[in-house]
């Protein structure tokens, strides 16, 4: 089973806050001061904060605004482009959310700045003159973990219309990676309006152009295949001219695997002349995985899009309703030329209408994504939406169309998009460990197919949010209604078998595996599917050769090595399981399976400090209670007590409800000689599971150890009105 | 030289009177020669038509406008398509600053070939009225043979952009196009429908 989605624009995290919103600039006190605007005294500062970041020297900005020459050269065209809000970009409406970074003038600096041009541009004291920001041509943030580079460089001409652009940007990483921050340099910042970056978790666009990746694919937007299991989007990793390097907040960085690709969109702007573009991407590492885990939303009304030539107010809306809390972290509008007033809210059970996002002008130029000032708190049961007017008259300027034509959704600058894209951060679910971002997954696909009811891949997301939840058979009726519009998708196909042998329909499944290999004799995934299905059976040898002809064609295929290696420790063959396990692993250093499946035989080997160290490599990749089981079992037998304590307590904390690692500690406690932690971990178990005879004779027996005979022969009782037959609890209550 | 401003009597919008307003003859006075700018090797220009032409066209531009260099391409397909047909081009640089060394650079940058001229002490920008690069003049012989222009259009080039920040994907009206073709067709010459758009020109501080 694959997942499926819809790309995007990851996103964007601006780096420090100029000044919020609403709050007193620094240097507002100086203005106030009497006597003539001049540069030194207010101008300079207003230029420094708001327009120098872009406008330097090297910078994406089309001249430099570090001086008074540079200003007094500019002053009528900084005159003309504050006043009519052009300059410096920034969309938003004030007042219709709250955001960091803004980069909006305030109404006393745009009259500062018109006073000073009117009055000629006057430079006042140079003593009082601030010191102009400095701009490194260096990485923003030191020497990057890792440098990315466009394989082949793109020239843009000197004119003609705005080009889309995607770069494919494979990453060298044997390990998965952890990103803190990104920074991306453009190679040519003034041809670049923005960029965006998507994770491509499985290289798809890279092998559907296996000749011409390295020239990069022409194109507004894109889809990627998201790989097999559940791994949204989370990041808006957005880049514009203003934004040197985006840092993600502390516990969030976003997660590179081996084998990832990044697609590099461009928005490309002919400058007159033409233009070399190589851009380079700079990653920074985390020490640590995430702790918090956004996810990206996104509403949208394409299929409503069809808007009348000459129409000139033309309405799509979409609605969501949340089925959790979520914190909304940052938002981004995206609509291409007829899109004019872009609206964003949410609805709060209670009736409230909170405003996210209102654009009354929208220029796709300008687009960015945007922060919130502070995460937005939206309860269970708001709806959210959006509702977007597109002008596609004559009197719109930015029409692309002359004369305008009636325009439909579509992925070329002529076509239109209406989407809003939200990052949310979502509430842990009250009394489950389910992952919540199942649960936004399963209402934002549910809204697709409430507007579109045949939306494949809607269809088959939907089915996929079933089948984690171990629901089979809705997973199944939507994988076959997937199966209508495209009767021959061998992944649908695939899935639909996995969901019926979930089901326990396993020849069924069977049979749906060898249709979709009967299409497609090549699929890797559903011959995979096949001899797993073997192996679960018990047909091994079966197994065993299908694996073998997986391998034969792809011997890198980490997971067939790890699976042949498993049928091979089940039919008594560790030497070659062993074998099998290595070669995945040194294929992937970081596969938690390969890793932890060695690790079983090296402790079935006895080689105790070998499989001690390749769990501990295990749990370096994946944070998971049975290779915490494992090696709390390993460092019991290497009696080192504390570590297995300490592995059978993380056990606990991945699985509260689960009995059996307080049942192990329990026993270690006694071990230890701990009695009385032995005692409250066995009643753990009893309180989770009273049903177990085995459990009421064990708390009998530390209980008899302890010295409390009273409680013992409770205990011992118990068990035996639980079980008459139990003999152990029999012979012990005798015994006392 | 002379200058003599001419009137016309018709109904135009108030800023295509602006430009009507303008219109000027220029010329050559029988002895002593105009100095309209400097070429880059700091000669002094003193002709501006050449034998035959039916009309000189202005180019206004600046080396560091992000908008004038934009302009540059659909510049040099104008010239392209009018130069074999009796009209002269010129690239003007009227800011006060640039010199020799930058244009050079900015042109070979650019790709921009053709009759270059700096303009440090705005003659050219005083008899065209122009105030933004970039922007586009078209000038005539008063009559044939004579020396003597008239700037019969002055202002922008097309309607792309509307203003700073306002830009169309593409030019709905040539409107400096239109006015060479109504030159060479001795036809009224239309001013354009809108003002140009682009930066400041830089004069003395």
């Amino acid at each position: 089973m694959r997942w499926s989605a819809s790309l995007f624009p990851a996103g964007l995290l601006g780096t420090a806050a100029l000044f919020t919103l609403f709050a007193q600039p620094p240097h507002a006190d100086v203005r106030a001061a009497a006597g003539p605007v001049t540069f030194n005294q207010q101008i300079a500062p207003i230029l420094y904060n708001h327009c120098s970041s872009c406008h330097h020297p090297g910078g994406p900005g089309p001249f430099s605004l570090l001086s008074y020459s540079d200003a007094k050269r500019w002053g009528t065209t900084i005159r003309t482009v504050t006043q009519s809000r052009y300059m410096p970009p920034w969309l938003p409406e004030p007042g219709f959310g709250n955001f960091a970074d803004s980069r909006r003038l305030s109404a006393e600096d745009l009259m500062l700045i018109k006073s000073w041009v009117d009055a000629g541009m006057p430079e006042g004291e140079t003593t009082e003159a601030p010191k102009p920001p400095v701009f490194s041509v260096d990485w923003q943030l030191g020497p990057p973990d890792l440098i990315l580079r466009v394989a082949s460089p793109m020239q843009v001409p000197a004119s003609g219309t705005d080009l889309f652009h995607n770069f494919i940007l494979p990453v060298p990483i044997t390990q998965t990676k952890y990103i803190r921050a990104m920074e991306i340099k453009p190679g040519a910042p003034r041809v670049v309006h923005h960029a965006n970056i998507l994770i491509d978790r499985t290289a798809s666009l890279r092998r559907h152009h296996r000749d011409d990746w390295q020239q990069g694919i022409p194109g507004m937007e894109l889809s990627v295949d998201s790989g097999e299991s559940f791994d949204p989007d989370s990041h808006f990793l957005f880049w514009k001219p203003d934004s040197p390097a985006l840092i993600e907040p502390g516990g969030m960085p976003w997660r590179l695997d081996p084998g990832n690709d990044l697609i590099l969109n461009m928005h490309l702007k002919p400058t007159g002349k033409p233009e070399t573009v190589q851009a380079t991407v700079g990653l920074y590492f985390a020490d640590k995985p995430a702790t918090a885990h956004p996810m990206l939303l996104q509403l949208e009304h394409d299929a409503a899009l069809d808007i009348p030539a000459g129409e000139a107010a033309f309405v799509i809306e979409d609605h969501l309703k949340l089925p959790i809390d979520v914190d909304v972290l940052g938002i981004y509008p995206h609509a291409h030329y007829l899109g004019k007033e872009l609206e964003g809210y949410a609805i709060l059970p209670n009736g409230e209408k909170k405003w996210l996002i209102l654009i009354r002008d929208w220029d796709i130029d300008r687009q960015s994504v945007y922060r919130f000032q502070s995460p937005v708190f939206l309860p269970k049961n708001s709806v959210i939406s959006m509702r977007y007017t597109y002008d596609n008259s004559k009197a719109n300027i930015r029409n692309p169309n002359n004369p305008p034509i009636r325009v439909r959704a579509g992925n070329r600058s002529v076509d239109e998009m209406g989407h809003l894209w939200l990052q949310v951060l979502p509430h842990a679910l009250p009394n489950s460990n389910q992952d919540p971002r199942l649960a936004l997954e399963q209402s934002w696909m549910q809204n697709i197919l409430r507007k579109n009811p045949d939306d494949h891949t809607a269809l088959y997301n939907l089915a996929s949010v079933y089948m984690i939840n171990h629901d089979y058979t809705p997973a199944a009726t939507l994988y076959s209604r997937a199966l209508t519009s495209m009767p021959d998708d061998v992944r649908t196909i695939t899935a639909l078998g996995t969901a019926l042998d979930g089901e326990g329909n396993w020849q069924q499944a069977l049979a749906e595996y060898q249709k979709a290999l009967t299409i497609d004799p090549e699929d890797a995934d559903a011959r995979y599917d096949v001899a797993h299905l073997e192996f679960k059976h018990g047909s091994y040898a079966d197994a065993e050769q299908e694996y073998r002809h997986l391998l034969a064609k792809d011997p890198k295929d980490v997971s067939a090595h790890n699976e042949l290696g498993g049928i091979l420790a089940a039919t008594n063959r560790p030497t070659e399981a062993q074998h099998e396990f290595e070669t995945a692993i040194a294929l992937a250093p970081g596969n938690f399976d390969a890793l932890y499946n060695l690790a079983g035989i090296e402790t079935d080997n006895n080689h105790l400090a070998r499989a001690a160290e390749l769990l501990q490599q295990a749990l370096k990749q994946r944070d998971d209670a049975d290779a915490h089981q494992l090696l709390g079992n390993v460092y019991t037998q290497s009696a080192r007590l504390d570590d297995a304590v300490q592995q059978f307590k993380a056990v606990q904390l991945l699985r509260p409800r689960d009995p059996v690692a307080h049942r192990q500690l329990a026993q270690l406690y006694a071990q230890m000689g701990q009695l009385r932690d032995a005692i409250s971990e066995q009643n753990a178990v009893l309180a989770l599971d009273p049903t177990n005879a085995d459990d009421w004779n064990n708390l009998g027996v530390l209980h008899a150890r302890n010295g409390d005979v009273t409680s013992a022969r409770r205990d011992f009782e118990h068990a035996l009105t639980l079980n008459p037959q139990h003999a152990a609890a029999r012979a012990n209550l005798a015994r006392l | 030289m002379s200058i003599e401003s001419i009137m016309r009597h018709s109904s135009l919008k108030p800023w295509a009177l602006a430009c009507v307003l303008s219109i000027m003859l220029v010329g050559y006075a029988q002895d002593t020669a105009t100095v309209y700018g400097y070429d880059l090797n700091g000669q002094a220009v003193t002709r501006l038509s050449t034998p035959g032409a039916e009309a000189i066209v202005l180019f206004f531009i600046a080396s560091d406008c992000p908008i004038s260099n934009r302009y540059l391409p659909e510049m040099q397909r104008i010239e392209n398509k009018f130069a074999a047909l009796h009209v002269a081009f010129w690239f003007v640089y009227p800011n006060v600053g640039e010199t020799s060394e930058a244009v050079r650079q900015h042109e070979a940058a650019y790709g921009a070939e053709g009759h270059i001229l700096l303009d440090p002490h705005h003659k050219l920008v005083a008899i065209t009225h122009a105030k933004v690069t970039p922007e586009s003049a078209v000038l005539v012989p008063e009559h044939a043979g004579a020396e003597t222009l008239r700037t019969v259009y002055h202002g922008r080039i097309d309607d792309r952009y509307i203003e700073i920040g306002r830009e169309r994907p593409a030019a709905t009206q040539r409107d400096l196009e239109r006015a060479i073709v109504d030159v060479l067709q001795h036809r009224f010459v239309q001013p354009p429908d809108g003002p140009a758009v682009g930066c400041g020109i830089i004069g003395q501080p």
